[in-house]
């Protein structure tokens, strides 16, 4: 690995030193002195107001204030600023709670560096999306913003294996892409596949290390740093590719077009889930990565029993197009392991709902929801230290239960659910609901997926299991196979939950939801319930700002529901460059 | 040229989409089975008592309902279909065959079955999956969904006669329509062909899109005119394309296109003849379903087919067409937020141009092109830098002959 090291550094280096030098000498000295000195003014004048506010506060204010925190959230964001201007104050217990998860994440961040310092060194100069890894303590702050006690430590719970699972692919990659690490250990074993494929698959072939493509580079980044994908976004789009497509294949196909993603792998595995963008990105892809490929491509109407021989048959030659390629056999007893493990988790999991469904919801918030989808989905039981994370969080939710504890400094006013794709470039908008309007999102649909016990001594079945699993992924179990699992399946859920509000996102490139827009707005007056329609463009902060997502819950709220917001400092603030 | 005898009658028969002969096929006790996509085998919904009826939207207005239900940036033509079934001008329907292809279309089917509320006693809506590469598995699995979903449905609903021998009688009737599409067809081969794109596309959409035991005399009868049809000395046209892209049944975008002077020699997109007019060759050995299915995989065209070879048929056969029919440049184009053909002609229009060496004009438009002054401006500039390079390869192998 060091020969290959030293040959990016051979290659690059030279080059990279020319561009910063450049970059150095175009510095307007005087412009960032002058900007310096601003933000030192800005800085001391938010200290004097702060202290002139807990001065003006009653011995009570003060206490409460020590104990629970402050309740002005909006505060800590500063305009033109990336991070906030100060961490929050959460009072004295939650904020020890909360320095023992930040330290954590710095322990992660950490040892991903420690694995190959010098290829994540590279990678930093090779990539800009390494970078954006950087601000990962100020995205684990915001996506906890007004939590507190034992909320916080579940928070920080899910976060530890999520930020794990990243830091191990991150490094795998680095190490392996033959432009910089280009170890040939691990490219011996490692098998790319789409980042829209779950990773279960891998528990049968415990010697090859399954990494999703693009999800390091396009897809998780994209929820840290909102600003991220613009570029690859703007690539494809000069490339030709029309502006109404969806910003996933878009950035992912951008990303390959700008030779962003590293090369490395035996061979891909392509998927036609979850949407018809996701299929036609492939063609992008191949271009650039040049590797085998198999196209995953599982029926679409899955609740029809007589699709499912073909999804099997898919994910049998799938399976043996991986031996062939590999020379590694397929490993049941592995695999019945893992999945045993997985099945393990999927109960936690409907034990999390069951909670939400009762009057003391306890594990809402976006933490849930990420760990859902970037550890449950994508490692699926493969870890085994995730198990570890599963009890803990499991014990302290009950714990709260039973006290019927607040997850949030401020109190739960309305039960929500948020329906349809998320925004990656606003991941915390559940945290931002709760603490302006005390809207308690309960379950998002991207978490609500298959709950089925998968068959561990059958072999057979097993494979159809799998097949199923697949077929109701993450997106493509609402959004594929017809309206009933996406239409008729909201009602059902807001009715589990005993939910008032519908937060409905509206991802503009997302043709699949839209199709269904007039039914759902007809449904939901039929029914009487809330609908609030969020336009986002899921990876495109241009097209629709965090700032105006904001602004159509606050319109809701103060004209419809004629109410006053819980944090007033958060109804209307500028956060168009932060993190 | 003198025009055709029966151009006018056809081109009538494309202004409803319930259309003379169809009300006709319906007064005999016919049913009617529409269907929007080349993955919907068209010639099994021809079998027995029924007739195939490819949907369209002529004279589309306002699209204001379904705009509301399946909002402003879903592909046009779904919300066409969908006003148009609202509107009540699909009533006639006896069934609507769908596919699971495109999510678009899918939820146009959807809204229409939820929504639209046709009246037809028996109508029904149904669904099939579709396969996303070729290959022994899928093309069973394809088989399966078609008869479980489509052939079954019909029988038990209408009674329809679903036999092998009702599917030879279909395939006989369709591979004469294809015969005479295709030899009208051949015509553009020619330097100087006695055909134009625009009525190429008129007699091919009526096949598409009306009885075809009603328009078969009248389609022979057109043929025979061709065959002896005298041209004019000096071409009318300025130059030669082939459009290649997603579907295209308005006859003013063709119309659009040759008025800016650019004949159009080959039609590859969807409600074109390539694919669709193929004829479908039948042995005595296998089951008839089986091969009529497999023969839809194969010449299909789709974007939606995601596996390398068939990758690189579409590229291939973007590339043979345009040489085999003499055209000069090739437009790739997507009606507006079709997702399928917005990555495919942006990805293959670079490559036919880079690495097949075709002129290309790459363009999205709206269902209904008349009124695009953009388009016609692109067309005419499109057709200018075709007769440069002309100029210019003559130029170059003038040089070089001194």
């Amino acid at each position: 690995m060091l020969r290959a090291n030293l040959k990016w550094a051979k290659k690059n280096l030279p080059r990279d030193l020319k561009i910063w030098k450049e970059l150095i000498s175009e510095v307007d000295w005087k412009e960032a002195g002058r900007s310096t000195l601003e933000n030192l003014k800005a800085t001391k004048d938010r200290i004097v107001e702060d202290m002139k506010a807990v001065a003006a506060m009653t011995p009570e204010e003060r206490k409460d204030r020590l104990i629970n925190g402050e309740k002005h959230l909006g505060k800590l964001y500063r305009k033109g600023q990336m991070a906030f201007v100060r961490r929050e104050w959460r009072g004295v217990e939650s904020t020890a709670r909360d320095f023992v998860g930040w330290l954590g994440v710095w322990a992660e961040m950490s040892k991903m560096v420690m694995k190959d310092p010098i290829s994540i060194a590279e990678g930093l100069f090779e990539y800009r999306w390494l970078s954006s890894y950087l601000s990962l303590p100020a995205f684990v702050d915001k996506n906890t913003l007004g939590m507190r006690g034992p909320h916080l430590t579940i928070a920080h719970e899910l976060f530890r294996p999520v930020l794990r699972y990243g830091a191990d692919s991150i490094a795998t990659l680095l190490m392996a892409d033959e432009r910089i690490g280009n170890s040939p250990k691990l490219r011996k074993k490692l098998l790319m596949f789409d980042e829209m494929t779950m990773s279960q698959m891998m528990a049968g072939f415990p010697n090859l290390i399954g990494l999703p493509y693009q999800l390091m580079p396009v897809f998780m980044v994209s929820e840290i740093d909102q600003l991220i994908s613009i570029p690859y976004i703007d690539a494809v789009e000069s490339y030709g590719l029309p502006a109404d497509t969806c910003p996933v294949p878009t950035s992912e196909c951008g990303a390959a077009i700008m030779d962003a993603l590293p090369h490395c792998g035996l061979g891909f595995i392509s998927t036609s889930t979850p949407c018809d963008g996701s299929t036609m990105a492939t063609s992008y892809q191949d271009r650039r990565f040049r590797l085998p490929t198999y196209p995953l491509t599982l029926p679409v109407r899955y609740d029809d029993e007589d699709t499912l021989a073909c999804g099997a048959e898919d994910m049998r030659r799938c399976i043996k197009w991986v031996e062939d390629l590999t020379g590694e056999k397929w490993d049941w007893d592995h695999y019945f392991t893992v999945i045993k493990r997985f099945n393990e988790q999927t109960q936690y999991e409907v034990g999390k709902w069951e909670v939400n469904k009762t009057p003391y919801p306890q594990v809402i918030g976006p933490a849930y929801e990420l760990f859902r989808k970037w550890n449950y989905e994508m490692d699926g039981g493969l870890d085994p230290r995730v198990m570890k994370t599963f009890q803990k969080v499991d014990r302290a939710m009950l714990q709260a239960y039973e006290k019927k504890m607040n997850p949030y400094r401020a109190p739960i006013r309305h039960r929500a659910i948020i329906w349809s794709c998320p925004a990656h470039y606003y991941a915390n908008f559940s945290n931002w609901l709760q603490n302006t309007w005390g809207i308690g999102v309960l379950v998002e649909m991207e978490s609500l997926n298959f709950t089925k016990m998968l068959n561990t001594d059958d072999k057979e079945e097993a494979i159809r299991d799998l097949t199923r699993l697949y077929e109701r992924m993450v997106m493509r179990k609402h959004t594929n196979g017809g309206y009933v699992h996406v239409l008729d399946e909201l009602w059902k859920q807001v009715e589990e939950f005993n939910a008032e509000i519908v937060i409905m996102y509206q991802h503009v490139c997302c043709k699949t939801m839209a199709g269904l827009q007039g039914l759902f707005d007809e449904q939901a007056r039929q029914r009487g319930i809330h609908m609030i329609w969020v336009e986002h463009d899921l990876m495109d902060p241009r097209t629709v700002s965090r700032r105006d997502m904001r602004s159509k819950v606050n319109s809701y709220m103060m004209n419809v529901f004629q109410e006053e917001p819980l944090d007033p400092s958060l109804v209307d603030f500028e956060d168009d460059v932060t993190w | 040229m003198k025009d055709l005898k029966h151009l006018i009658y056809f081109e009538k028969l494309l202004e409803n989409s319930n259309n003379e002969l169809i009300q006709q096929a319906k007064s005999e006790g016919k049913l009617a089975v529409g269907y929007t996509c080349f993955h919907m085998p068209e010639v099994l919904l021809n079998l027995d008592k029924c007739f195939s009826v490819r949907l369209r939207a002529p004279k589309t207005g306002s699209m204001d309902i379904a705009t509301y239900y399946m909002s402003n940036y879903t592909c046009e033509y779904c919300r066409a279909l969908l006003e148009r079934a609202i509107e009540g001008g699909l009533n006639f329907l006896d069934a609507l065959a769908g596919v699971d292809a495109c999510a678009e279309m899918n939820r146009c089917t959807e809204n229409i079955e939820l929504v639209a509320d046709l009246p037809g006693e028996k109508f029904f809506v149904t669904h099939a999956d579709i396969p996303y590469k070729v290959e022994d598995f899928t093309v069973e699995h394809y088989v399966t969904q078609i008869r479980n979903r489509v052939l079954s449905r019909l029988h038990e609903v209408y009674g329809v006669d679903i036999s092998d021998k009702a599917i030879r009688r279909a395939v006989d009737e369709h591979n004469r329509v294809c015969r005479i599409i295709t030899e009208i067809g051949e015509y553009r081969k020619l330097s100087n062909p006695p055909i134009t794109g625009y009525e190429f596309h008129v007699l091919n959409l009526v096949t598409y899109c009306c009885p075809k035991y009603l328009i078969l005399d009248k389609l022979q009868e057109t043929l025979e005119e061709i065959r002896t049809r005298q041209v004019d000395p000096k071409p009318w046209f300025r130059a030669r394309v082939a459009i290649v892209g997603s579907e295209i049944d308005d006859l003013d975008m063709t119309r659009l296109i040759e008025e800016a002077g650019a004949l159009i020699v080959a039609d590859r997109f969807c409600f074109g003849s390539f694919p669709g007019r193929e004829v479908i060759g039948l042995n005595d050995h296998e089951d008839v379903l089986t091969q009529v299915c497999r023969h839809y995989l194969k010449v299909s065209e789709c974007p939606r087919f995601m596996s390398d070879e068939k990758i690189l048929q579409r590229r291939e056969t973007a590339d043979r067409l345009a040489r085999e029919y003499g055209a000069e440049g090739i437009i790739y184009e997507q009606i507006k937020f079709c997702d399928f053909w917005g990555f495919e002609r942006a990805l293959t229009s670079h490559i036919q141009a880079e690495e097949y060496g075709h002129p290309v004009l790459s363009i999205d438009r709206p269902y209904n092109a008349r009124s695009s002054g953009q388009l016609r401006t692109r067309m005419q500039a499109f057709v200018e830098s075709l007769e440069i390079k002309r100029i210019q390869k003559r130029k170059q192998g003038g040089e070089r002959t001194c």
